[in-house]
């Protein structure tokens, strides 16, 4: 919000003028309304504990993040280029595999990776579109630079809390609202639909959310979802597959399904392609699919490209496909299994983050500023041991925004998740999830673990983008 | 078109908000019982109307945390609202924005932290409040929902829920060795089926069993009558049948049979027979739609069902 030296940024002024007019308790006294109306819409996460489950809302700051149109330029460009090459690798790696074969990207690696599924290999996907939903995690480094950290390619979600929390906002700040010619993010739901239905090959096809159900944390957003496509809600257990064809079974018997936008992971798809084990998916799905009868989206496989090795050869593989330098750049990134880039990190681990290639969610992580110099050389030596399963980055400092905090306003860390959406055709909606780290200096945004989020403004351009 | 899933958690969306909503009056009836000190009476009826064995002591404000607050009886009225709530959950994506809104403010505030103490300083307002908002609820899914498919599998739930609230209510009353005659119990019972007034502007004040009876079984303007009620689910399975020739085990059928029992039933006749042969006529019929319910739109096998 503020440029160096304590000035308000312009695309910030109007905002501070709102701020300044409402004065603390206002803004407190909004906080609270607006929290009580999520609750009450069922805007909610479940948390599972000891013989109770509780709800509880997602944390919503009441300021908007606010992205000026030049910015946002380049952000939109950045994220379609980069789509575009993954889709086009991931048409690849599950057909000819000439990237392999030219040595760009290691072949150990990615057949290697527990995310490839053998079961896509040379299976069609119309429009070359094995990804229709993105959601990218991009950050704001201390040049004021965007960086993507992490490519979303599997079940990417938050996107229903991008259009609640524009709801509260525009309520919180009309005034701002309405001056600033703030882009509209409302299109989301029927440019999903029209992306979904471009992945059918029969006309007027029928499309269908697919949901773990309704004790998954993300039910609220699948259920909004299906609502504002008007489409249905369909759980594994209301589909069946009969002759290679997909039905689900309503009260007047059962209906061809087309395209299912599926929130479930991949292993949970179908128990006989699959995970044997899972109740939740569909048995003879994919084969229904790898007939051309019904396509999943995403498509199973996916996760082998946002993998956070493969990160590292995402320019590479920008550049070997659409002879482009990526416009986003990413993070830099050292790859443990290049002798050369391991003999540096291990020099390094006291500045440098190192993260295990196959987990999240903070796991098998060293934050090397903040380790003991115990834990640094018994991560050395893991390291060591198994090089391949590691990278590291260097500790980055996330940008800040300001948010009310305990009816203070405080700065926390934030990061960026715009949504992509790609079919026939690739759309970016102007707009993102601010994800909000809620505890001060924490650089963690993780809804499970205390974060929560902001909406984020895109402003329309001099030259009339659509507002 | 509709979901088989999305059709069943309706229809049990619309059974348990109608449950809930007599178990508080119920329990609204047996507290303002105690006023005049009745409530003994009361407490006895409101609990064998809804299954539960009488209470030792038998304190009115007991029997209403039973039916009202405990969690622990499934069929309490906070119980009910939970599961209505869970299903309506389930079908976030099928009910309007609006409809959700009132049942989720009511389950709120009906299970939150506040409720015990709420209860604890004014039973019979927490009650009331609670009827009201599913007054709300019930108002505003009728204004706002289409009236389609899911619309009539909820009202299906309530009314067959509702037949057999009443049915049984009925019975505990009549079909006893001892039925119910004194008057302040007899305006008890009509105020537990909500029927107070409508009654009186029938009947006049002339509280009298028989007519009592008369009217809750068979009034065809009477919204909580066993006969309005029959009516009422007859017409839903009839729309939901789409026409086609009822079967053997077509809950159409069922429905039709049992409202056409009631609408040629004899008071008279019904008097000097007892009521209570008519009265677990309705129940048994009510179980048997129930179940053929769930057989022909829900758990049908799939190879008879497939497209044409």
């Amino acid at each position: 919000m503020f440029a160096p030296g304590g000035l308000t940024r312009a695309n910030y002024r109007l905002l501070d003028q709102d701020i300044q007019a409402l004065g603390a308790q206002a803004l407190a006294d909004r906080q609270k309304t607006l929290e009580r109306s999520f609750l009450l819409q069922g805007i909610t996460f479940t948390v599972y504990g000891a013989g109770s489950t509780t709800e509880r809302i997602i944390p919503t700051d009441l300021f908007p993040r606010i992205i000026p149109a030049a910015e946002w330029a380049k952000i939109e460009a950045g994220l379609i280029q980069r789509l575009a090459a993954l889709n086009l690798f991931l048409a690849d790696i599950y057909g000819d595999q000439r990237i392999l074969a030219d040595g760009v990207v290691p072949r150990d690696l990615i057949l290697g990776s527990p995310a490839y599924r053998r079961q896509m290999k040379h299976l069609f996907v119309p429009n070359g579109a094995y990804v229709n939903v993105c959601g990218s995690d991009l950050i704001r480094d201390t040049h004021g630079e965007f960086l993507v950290l992490e490519d979303n390619l599997r079940v990417p979600s938050g996107v229903s809390y991008m259009l609640a929390n524009r709801d509260a906002a525009r309520r919180t700040f009309p005034h701002t609202f309405r001056e600033a010619r703030v882009r509209s993010v409302e299109r989301y739901p029927d440019l999903l639909l029209s992306t979904l239905k471009s992945m059918a090959d029969r006309s007027n096809p029928q499309v269908v959310v697919l949901t773990p159900g309704v004790y998954n944390s993300a039910y609220y957003e699948h259920a909004y979802l299906a609502r504002l496509m008007g489409v249905p809600l369909v759980e594994g257990r209301d589909l069946a597959v009969h002759d290679n064809l997909v039905y689900m079974r309503t009260t007047a018997g059962l209906r061809r399904v087309d395209v299912i936008y599926r929130r479930v992971d991949d292993d949970f798809v179908d128990p006989l392609a699959f995970r044997s084990d899972s109740a939740l998916g569909v048995a003879g799905l994919f084969n229904a699919y790898r007939a051309g009868q019904v396509t999943i989206c995403n498509a199973p496989g996916t996760g082998v490209a946002d993998d956070k090795a493969v990160y590292a050869y995402v320019p590479a593989i920008i550049r070997y496909y659409l002879d482009q330098d990526a416009i986003l750049p990413n993070v830099k990134t050292f790859l443990c299994r290049e002798r050369a880039e391991l003999s540096h990190v291990l020099a390094n681990l006291d500045s440098l983050v190192v993260k295990a290639v196959g987990a999240s969610g903070g796991y098998g992580m060293l934050v090397g500023p903040h380790a003991s110099a115990v834990e640094r050389e018994a991560f050395a030596e893991q390291l060591r041991a198994n090089p391949d399963n590691y990278i590291a980055q260097p500790t980055i400092q996330l940008s800040t925004a300001p948010c009310l905090v305990d009816g203070r306003i405080e700065p926390r860390h934030v990061d960026l998740r715009p949504f992509i959406l790609s079919g026939e055709k690739v759309v970016v909606t102007p707009g993102a999830l601010t994800r909000v780290a809620l505890r001060r200096g924490s650089l963690v945004v993780n809804s499970s673990q205390g974060g929560g989020s902001k909406d984020t403004w895109v402003l329309a351009g001099q030259d009339g983008d659509a507002p | 078109m509709m979901l088989a899933r999305v059709a069943d958690s309706l229809y049990w969306l619309g059974r348990y908000a109608e449950r809930a909503e007599h178990l508080s009056r119920l329990a609204v009836v047996m507290l303002n019982a105690a006023l005049d000190q009745t409530d003994a009476a009361a407490a006895r009826i409101a609990l064998a109307a809804v299954g539960q064995p009488p209470l030792d002591g038998g304190e009115a404000l007991d029997a209403a945390k039973l039916l009202v607050l405990d969690r622990n009886n499934s069929i309490s009225a906070v119980s009910s609202l939970a599961s209505a709530r869970e299903n309506a959950r389930q079908i976030r994506d099928q009910i309007t924005t609006e409809s959700w809104e009132r049942l989720n403010i009511l389950y709120l505030r009906a299970t939150g932290v506040g409720a015990e103490a709420a209860f604890a300083s004014d039973p019979a307002d927490f009650l009331q409040r609670i009827i009201a908002d599913l007054h709300q609820f019930k108002g505003a899914a009728e204004a706002t929902m289409s009236h389609g498919d899911g619309w009539r599998f909820m009202l299906t739930g309530v009314y067959i829920e509702r037949a057999q609230l009443i049915a049984r209510l009925l019975k505990v009353c009549f079909d006893e060795a001892t039925p119910v005659d004194d008057h302040v119990a007899l305006v008890g019972l009509l105020r537990m089926a909500c029927a107070l007034e409508p009654y009186l502007r029938a009947y006049t004040a002339d509280i009298d069993a028989r007519n009592i009876l008369e009217f809750l079984m068979f009034d065809q303007d009477f919204p909580r009558s066993v006969r309005f009620s029959t009516e009422r689910m007859q017409e839903c399975l009839d729309h939901l049948s789409g026409g086609h020739e009822p079967g053997r085990h077509d809950p159409l059928r069922l429905a039709g049979r049992l409202n056409a029992k009631l609408a040629y039933a004899d008071i008279d006749e019904v008097e000097t027979g007892g009521a209570g042969a008519l009265l677990t006529a309705v129940s048994a019929e009510c179980s048997a739609i129930h179940a053929a319910i769930w057989e022909t739109f829900v758990a049908y096998p799939l190879e008879t069902r497939l497209p044409a």
